[in-house]
């Protein structure tokens, strides 16, 4: 890494409009593509401030910067039109979490790294609607967490309550939801509305290890721990009537479920085994990076080929593991209200991936071309008439779903033109975090989080209290502010607001 | 069942062969033995003979010495398969009589099939005469449907109308046949791209909004296919023993 000065380094940086800035060719060394980044500016002070500190004589160790990561991406062989970083970036492994980078298919020299998707593998948010509204849950509020919280295994080392066979794993790693359709767990409905319709078609759960199926097995169908969770929310803003009816959302106070989950230890797996892998394709392909974590190996490489195979069979653990939770919020809302799903019109709204790489074709300098595009921590955002987005959103753009905090709001948005052009398409994926777990713990008691919820009237089930001071509000960054950024440089469109009266944590 | 390829082997009754009849299965398999098949002797023949004793074991005998590759399966596969397989004996016997029997030549002998005269009073019509034209034009007016230029295109477009509005289902439940959507303020939306003339992006507007109705009835058939499959897939199952839940 280059030592610098404080202020040499903001020679590199400049700004482009008020939400976005830019980072020149040489804030890292070998920049293929310019960096850029999206913030306003509460978001622009902590990301500087990350920066200054980082500047600090003495100070090693930890994640670099976010800036220095979207930089060192920059850096990767095959990269086109920018290293993009999103306005809740934050540090993380190798790529910065909130940075979305795309590398040219056609270029033999173009690179994919676990580190681009993150261990997470297809982390993602699901929302359901359903036709009830705040004044019939409010009375019951405490039960129907409590009924969720009996439906949805939860936290760390949670086991599902579906019953699966060896045999049951491998067909779902290979047809993701059309495995939980088949099995009669979802509804016919809930595929058309989910990214990727639920199913990426590279996956080959033979390129995956049998430890990671191990890990996998027992754990399909449970939320996990981290930052995942599921949410009983109340609609608490429209800002587009006609996007927001489309998705059948029609007035404020609407009860919504959202339920924020991942590949669990099946995808950090795959993630870690494929970085082990790597490591030793660079050594062959003399593939250098600026910061090790950034391991990659060629697309077309047998190792990208076997990452990418992995991957989308960690992509379809994901949407199999929603589609279980899906079925049970669904039993734990009709055993509540002696309705059945159908009646509360539970259906899926959306379903979005924020750590995911996939192959699109998007259009660079004027030509069309085949990318790969490596999404961390950020979420695909097409505009409206795009043909990958379902039917019923062709008109109003692809619902982006914004998780926020717990305690705090959640978004939902709609891809535009102009996200398609400046950002391939993509957008933020939730606050990010401000203060790392330690510091979190470290600075808060998990009684004063817990009092203020209660406070809120947000009912909340969590399986372990040392998780609540690390997901308090105050460990990560406002994603209000992260969203409106998003909203006025353009890059998705605001839709609805939505507030928690319920909270099912790990 | 296996009306083809019986037709094909001059079968007396290709139409009526009943396989749940278990004296017609053995009839079929003597005759196939006898006219096409002939892998026994005359004088050997007898063991298929529908009155004889232990017909099964015989006849699972015969299909071992045709060395057919259906052990396991049910009689009706191995009767397809026995059935295939007298197909191909006879093929072989007159290959150059066969290989003569493609697409192209069956086509041309059906064209010079002496055509039939229609007894439908539409295939009589003159659809250019003026009478015609009016006719159409003044179905279009009572129907409130803005006429084309060509007359056909109107006529096209009444029958699209009378069929998805005027049907007897429709008539009957307007409220489940004629989707009533919800109004969507199309003109604001984004077209994402322009062509520099209103007339056109109005155009273009349109187009996208039919494009987008086709792509709705797809799904919708997509949907109830899925729906159809998981009638008989579907077995969701719970067990809250594996794991644990609530606390």
């Amino acid at each position: 890494m280059v030592v610098r000065d404080y202020n040499d380094e903001l020679k590199y940086l400049e700004r482009i409009d008020a939400n976005s800035w830019r980072i020149k060719k040489g804030f890292q060394p070998n920049m293929n593509v310019e960096g850029v980044f999206y913030v306003n500016s509460a978001l622009e002070k902590l990301m500087f401030d990350e920066l200054r500190n980082a500047c600090r004589p003495g100070m090693v160790g930890g994640f670099l910067p976010g800036m220095k990561q979207i930089a060192n991406v920059a850096a990767l062989p095959g990269i086109v039109h920018r290293s993009i970083g999103l306005p809740d970036v934050h540090s993380g492994y190798g790529f910065a979490i909130g940075n979305m980078a795309a590398f040219d298919m056609n270029d033999p020299l173009s690179i994919v790294s676990p580190g681009g998707v993150g261990f997470d593998i297809n982390c993602g948010v699901r929302l359901l609607r359903t036709n009830l509204f705040e004044k019939d849950v409010q009375p019951v509020k405490e039960q129907l967490a409590q009924s969720m919280f009996d439906h949805i295994p939860v936290g760390v080392g949670s086991k599902g309550i579906i019953p699966m066979t060896a045999t049951n794993l491998e067909e779902a790693l290979e047809m993701g939801m059309d495995w939980s359709l088949r099995e009669g767990y979802i509804w016919a409905e809930d595929k058309e509305h989910c990214e990727e319709y639920g199913r990426m078609l590279n996956a080959d759960p033979s390129k995956v290890s049998m430890r990671a199926k191990k890990r996998g097995l027992p754990q399909l169908g449970t939320l996990g721990a981290g930052n995942h969770y599921a949410e009983i929310q109340v609609v608490d803003e429209i800002y587009d009537k006609w996007a927001a009816s489309k998705m059948g959302i029609e007035d404020k106070g609407q009860v919504c479920v959202m339920i924020h989950s991942g590949s669990r230890g099946f995808g950090h797996q795959v993630a870690t085994d494929a970085l082990v892998q790597m490591e030793k394709a660079m050594k062959r392909d003399n593939i250098e990076t600026n910061d090790r974590q950034l391991a990659c190996a060629r697309i077309n490489s047998q190792e990208g080929q076997d990452y990418l195979k992995a991957m989308a069979a960690a992509a379809n653990f994901a949407w199999v593991n929603r589609s279980s939770m899906t079925f049970l919020s669904r039993q734990a809302f009709a055993k509540q209200f002696h309705m059945t799903p159908d009646d509360l019109d539970m259906h899926v709204i959306y379903d979005v991936s924020h750590n995911i790489a996939k192959v699109e074709e998007h259009v660079v300098d004027g030509k069309q071309k085949t990318l790969l595009v490596h999404r961390k921590g950020s979420t695909r955002a097409f505009p409206p008439h795009h043909p990958l987005i379902p039917v019923d959103y062709q008109l109003t753009g692809q619902p982006v779903l914004i998780g926020g905090t717990m305690g705090t709001c959640s978004y939902v948005l709609t891809g535009t033109e102009q996200g398609m052009q400046q950002t391939f398409g993509s957008t933020c994926h939730g606050a990010g975090r401000a203060l790392s777990r330690a510091k979190s713990r470290r600075n808060l008691e998990y009684t004063d989080v817990l009092n203020k919820l209660q406070q809120q009237g947000i009912a909340i089930r969590v399986a372990s209290l040392k998780l609540v001071m690390e997901e308090a509000p105050e460990s990560y960054k406002n994603v209000t502010d992260v969203v409106d950024t998003c909203h006025a440089a353009g890059i998705s469109k605001k839709c609805i607001k939505l507030r928690p009266i319920a909270v099912i944590k790990g | 069942m296996f009306k083809r390829k019986l037709l094909a082997l001059d079968h007396h009754a290709p139409d009526s062969v009943n396989i749940n009849d278990e004296r017609e299965i053995k009839n079929l398999v003597l005759w196939l033995e006898n006219q096409k098949i002939r892998r026994y002797k005359i004088e050997n023949r007898g063991v298929l003979e529908a009155d004889g004793p232990q017909w099964r074991a015989n006849f699972e005998k015969y299909c071992k010495d045709l060395a057919s590759p259906i052990v396991d399966g049910s009689m009706e596969e191995k009767l397809e398969w026995l059935i295939g397989y007298a197909v191909s004996l006879e093929y072989a016997d007159d290959v150059g009589k066969y290989k003569a029997q493609t697409a192209e030549n069956i086509s041309k002998t059906v064209l010079t099939a002496p055509k039939v005269e229609s007894s439908n009073p539409l295939d009589n019509m003159d659809f250019e005469s003026a009478d015609f034209k009016k006719g159409v034009l003044t179905l279009a007016q009572i129907l409130n449907i803005t006429p084309h230029p060509d007359h056909l295109i109107t006529l096209q477009a009444v029958s699209k109308v009378v069929r998805e509005r005027l049907s007897q289902e429709a008539l009957d439940n307007p409220n489940n046949i004629i989707v009533k959507g919800k109004p969507f303020p199309f003109q604001e939306a984004d077209l994402g791209f322009d062509m520099g003339d209103y007339v056109l992006n109005q155009a273009a507007k349109i187009l996208r909004l039919l494009y987008i109705h086709d792509l709705r009835d797809l799904q919708t058939n997509i949907n109830e296919t899925i729906v159809a499959v998981q009638s008989i897939t579907a077995d969701p199952k719970t067990d809250t023993k594996l794991g644990q839940v609530g606390r």
